[in-house]
């Protein structure tokens, strides 16, 4: 059982400005009533190739376990370890994230893939986000006929988080982009 | 307001006490990313004293099995990978 789901948003931004506000997303003070589904960010390893222009990051994202209580009951935890690891070229503008779930890979695997590209028609402006995600639900005896449910209710989440994630994007990007004029005056 | 507190001691996993440690990187990071590394100046690693004091605490206080074993494949993969200068870590 796998359901998979493409997304695909424009922001009225800069690359420069939108990328930035990615990595602000989860960190930031303000986002923490939003996105109250992420307990802790933590970065593991940077890289950065001086030459290429490209940053390499690997982050830990701790997020509260998706599904209802029965399931927590059997898992027998209530946070979930992601991993994402994110590549930014900054010579050729673009970024590529990807974040899986570390923990509970009995149970669920969640994959999903992010692209932020300059967008092909005002690329000085304006960004295109596409997102591709992919969560399956391991069928496991006692709750196979259940797991479709659980899937469903992983996805509805999913969906409502990308959402709110959208909307806390658009607040950072536009707080950066006062602080740039503010600065430029 | 008993969910937030619940919430809350949830989130007081093992890398707890790097809150500040990882505040201070975050915070150089973000500043490095927008204002340098997109326009440009990726020639120089920044933030580098930031991010020796808060890794040198994540990897006293991950104690999380899935996360650590991570930490450690990616070390190592990016130390098998690396072809620059900096080769002494």
């Amino acid at each position: 059982m796998v359901k998979a789901y493409a997304q695909e948003h424009i922001y009225k931004h800069p690359w420069e400005i939108v990328t930035s506000a990615s990595w602000r997303k989860f960190t930031d003070q303000e986002t923490k009533p939003t996105l109250s589904h992420i307990l802790s960010v933590d970065t593991l390893n940077r890289n950065l190739d001086t030459q290429a222009g490209k940053l390499y990051t690997t982050r830990a994202i701790t997020v509260n376990a998706p599904g209802p209580w029965f399931i927590r009951k059997i898992i027998g935890q209530n946070i979930c370890h992601c991993v994402e690891s994110t590549v930014v070229d900054a010579r050729s503008k673009s970024m590529q994230l990807i974040t899986r779930n570390v923990s509970l890979r009995k149970y669920i695997e969640v994959e999903e893939k992010s692209w932020y590209d300059p967008h092909p028609e005002n690329p000085e402006s304006w960004t295109v986000c596409k997102q591709e995600t992919s969560i399956k639900i391991k069928p496991f005896t006692a709750l196979a006929s259940m797991a479709e449910k659980v899937e469903q209710k992983c996805a509805d989440r999913f969906l409502q988080n990308s959402v709110k994630g959208r909307e806390v994007m658009e607040r950072i990007c536009k707080y950066l982009e006062s602080e740039h004029s503010g600065i430029s005056i | 307001m008993g969910l937030i507190n619940k919430k809350e001691s949830l989130s007081s996993s093992s890398t707890k006490p790097c809150a500040q440690l990882r505040a201070a990187y975050h915070d150089c990071f973000n500043r490095w990313y927008s204002e340098k590394f997109v326009k440009g100046q990726w020639d120089k690693e920044e933030c580098v004293s930031e991010w020796n004091k808060y890794r040198a605490c994540l990897s006293r206080h991950l104690e999380d099995k899935h996360l650590s074993r991570f930490l450690e494949a990616e070390a190592s993969i990016y130390h098998s990978d690396k072809k620059d200068s900096s080769g002494f870590n």
